[in-house]
């Protein structure tokens, strides 16, 4: 047996532990970044604390709820819900990530929100996330989600680069930052390659391994960058 | 030209200032942070919202000292403004 038809044949026992592992890396870096937001109450680190608590919780959903509904210990019924909830989770964290970049240039000090989950700005995401959802649904598709991601690592790939252009001598985190924003947007473009292939499995495979070098991107630079404690 | 202060540095100034004088009137830390009046006003109002500094009346003076809170935000500040930095936040 060779090694793809092993992973094919044991794709939800790999899936599982893939959402498991990415939903660890996420639970590290939002605890870890929490601390520093607590002391400094920082509006970008919470704006970049959010969008680790909205990935953990995309990915643990999909794949621990879809693991438990392939073997049916869960009816198939839910299997829309969850793929809906999943989408939700993962267009939010990724217009926190992008708001934790920009968030300066559009907040003044004045408006200092209590809550980062709901405030007049977040709400727009909020709105945003669900009419992406809503049309993918209604058409049965995946376009919006695919365009609507492909847009945002775009945005923030150029927002990444300026930074790292900006502040590459003193600060050696700004290019890996960049290096992650460009692996997102390749992920995204990949993945929507793979729905127009009726879901390669080794496209698929190439997406979830991208993914898993992002997070453990983020968590080195996480790690790295609060090492001074 | 002098660089143009980050926010986070120009809130470590304003409770390095509080710290050193345990005490400080609005007037002397007006004096002392270098800011406008109305930058000023903001910082503080901004401050004591976060609790890292708090006011006090004594006998019809109002003095700013530091918080545990303020105090902790100085003793990270290095990791914090690392962190920031490094994301671009």
């Amino acid at each position: 047996m060779d090694s793809l038809t092993f992973l094919v044949e044991n794709r939800e026992i790999i899936k599982l532990f893939y959402g498991l592992l990415i939903g660890l890396i996420c639970f590290v870096i939002v605890s870890r970044v929490d601390k520093l937001f607590r002391l400094s109450l920082h509006q970008g680190i919470r704006y970049f604390r959010n969008a680790f608590v909205f990935y953990g919780i995309a990915f643990i959903v999909r794949y621990v709820f879809g693991y438990l509904i392939y073997f049916s210990y869960i009816s198939w019924d839910y299997f829309n819900a969850v793929t809906l909830i999943f989408k939700y989770f993962l267009i939010m964290a990724g217009f926190f990530l992008l708001y934790s970049l920009i968030w300066k240039k559009i907040e003044n000090q004045k408006e200092n929100y209590r809550s980062s989950l709901l405030n007049p700005r977040i709400v727009i995401f909020y709105a945003m996330s669900f009419l992406i959802i809503f049309l993918d649904y209604f058409w049965k598709t995946h376009h919006f989600i695919f365009i609507s991601q492909i847009i945002l690592f775009t945005i923030t790939s150029g927002i990444s680069l300026s930074n790292f252009v900006r502040g590459k001598k003193s600060h050696k985190f700004l290019k890996f930052y960049f290096i992650i924003m460009i692996l997102s947007l390749m992920a995204w473009i990949l993945n929507s390659i793979a729905a127009l292939f009726e879901w390669n499995p080794i496209i698929i495979m190439t997406v979830s391994g991208i993914n898993v070098i992002t997070f453990l991107l983020f968590l080195y630079g996480v790690f790295g960058a609060t090492r001074l404690r | 030209m002098a660089k143009k202060r980050e926010r986070l540095e120009v809130i470590r100034d304003i409770l390095k200032v509080i710290q050193n004088s345990r005490s400080i009137k609005p007037t002397r830390l007006l004096y002392a942070s270098n800011l406008s009046p109305q930058m000023f006003k903001d910082y503080v109002d901004e401050l004591l919202n976060k609790k890292f500094v708090k006011s006090e009346e004594n006998e019809g003076k109002k003095t700013f000292s530091l918080t545990k809170k303020g105090q902790d935000f100085l003793m990270e500040y290095k990791v914090i403004e690392n962190f920031v930095d490094n994301f671009g936040l």
